[in-house]
């Protein structure tokens, strides 16, 4: 049997004499970069759809609250509660109270802990259409201790010393032994009960403690609208004991003896 | 499907059972031992990204064959490998009737030099290179006895003597 050239020629062909462990070698390095790609690959999907979901969810906040503002997300409530929106134009505080203590030149005053300074660009009174007219009792001309001061102030009333802006009024505390002015116009008493005593003329009758005495001013009968026609049932010429009668007189009760000033009922008791 | 153990271990070795098969066969093409390595690697770069199931081990060896085949042929077809001009490897360290007649197989054209390498140093039979070159098994036939008759007039021999291989 004849031997084979051919296949002792391939044999024998020179090959790399580590093929075989350099071929390893490089196949798991191939293989190692390949795992980390994968992972880097898996990482940027990650970040790509978590991305792609933030900017969804921030679509449907925006789309749900379109007048909400976009540089201060919804999902932050703690930073949108601190960070508020600045405050445009002046702040008002009212002066209120009693004051406490005046300077020397009189044109600044205590109120609570506030010292407050009354300047030429104080405005004094109020210009208000509902406001009372200008009146020395109202708004005096000079500050006292325990003088009532109301107005108010634009500055920061927490540096304790501010400029008035207006001051609306300035009155004099209420002096406990200053005579109260009297009261003026008269006061209605009604006149309701059962006779108890009727005077000899005949013109007088007691209901309860009060003697009322009826004269020709006295009016006699209803005469509104509603009322029911006079008759002698209802008002009866003569005052008797036991009759009820109803009315009113303008005269102080507190003396015990008033003048009617109407009498509209004048009724004998029911059998 | 291999786990990372197995695949490592399956790439281990078919490294060590069909490496040399494989660059032979891609010498057999290429004419050049260095070429034949890296289409080797490439091959077996292929068997580890791939990760194919085999039903037995002649399986594994046509798969490797088939795939370092097309791949030799990828590179012939290259632009930068026609290019470059590669250099057939000097053969003057094998003796001088091995290398004759690796010179003259060399010289054959592809399509007879394939199967005959197959059928001489792989050993396979006309029916297993049909499959493996996805050729019917007359063409096949016809390429091994036309290549066997080149090679006669090349390397000369007694006329009713068949040619030594």
């Amino acid at each position: 049997m004849k031997k084979s050239v051919y296949k002792s020629a391939m044999s024998h062909l020179k090959t790399s004499e580590d093929f075989q462990e350099a071929t390893y070698t490089k196949l798991m390095n191939h293989k190692e970069r390949m795992n980390m790609e994968l992972t880097k690959k898996r990482k940027a999907m990650g970040w790509t759809a978590g991305l792609a979901a933030c900017a969804v969810l921030a679509a449907g906040i925006l789309a749900l609250n379109p007048s909400s503002p976009a540089t201060t997300p919804s999902s932050q409530p703690s930073a949108a509660a601190t960070a508020k929106p600045p405050i445009m134009g002046k702040v008002a505080v009212n002066i209120d109270g009693v004051i406490s203590e005046v300077s020397a030149d009189g044109k600044s005053f205590k109120v609570g802990d506030l010292w407050v300074e009354v300047t030429d660009q104080t405005k004094l009174g109020s210009s208000e259409p509902t406001a009372a007219k200008p009146s020395e009792e109202l708004l005096r001309k000079n500050f006292q201790v325990g003088d009532i001061v109301s107005g108010y102030t634009s500055q920061d009333v927490s540096t304790g010393r501010v400029t008035a802006d207006a001051i609306y009024n300035l009155i004099a505390p209420e002096k406990d032994g200053e005579a109260k002015p009297a009261v003026k116009g008269k006061a209605a008493v009604n006149i309701d009960g059962v006779i108890s005593e009727v005077s000899e003329d005949g013109k007088s009758f007691k209901v309860g403690d009060l003697w009322v005495t009826v004269t020709p001013e006295t009016k006699m009968g209803i005469d509104g609208p509603t009322a029911a026609e006079p008759s002698e049932e209802l008002l009866q010429k003569e005052f008797k004991v036991g009759n009820i009668v109803s009315g009113f007189t303008t005269d102080d009760v507190g003396t015990g003896k008033v003048n009617a000033t109407n009498i509209y009922n004048n009724m004998a008791p029911r059998q | 499907m291999y786990n990372s153990f197995e695949l490592n271990e399956s790439v281990r070795r078919a490294l060590g059972l069909y490496s040399q098969s494989l660059i032979k066969i891609a010498f057999a093409y290429l004419k050049n031992t260095a070429d034949a390595e890296e289409v080797a690697q490439d091959v077996f770069l292929a068997y580890l990204q791939k990760r194919p199931v085999f039903e037995n081990g002649e399986h594994e060896k046509a798969w490797l064959i088939r795939t370092t085949i097309n791949k030799s042929k990828n590179r012939l077809k290259a632009g930068w490998f026609r290019s470059r001009n590669p250099v057939p490897d000097d053969l003057s360290y094998l003796p001088k009737e091995e290398s004759d007649v690796l010179q003259a197989v060399l010289a054959l054209d592809k399509k007879y030099r394939i199967p005959i390498h197959l059928h001489y140093y792989e050993g396979y039979s006309i029916q297993e290179i049909a499959t493996i070159l996805e050729a019917k098994p007359a063409t096949v036939g016809t390429w091994l006895a036309r290549g066997r008759a080149l090679l006669k007039e090349k390397i000369g021999g007694m006329e009713d003597e068949e040619i030594c291989l």
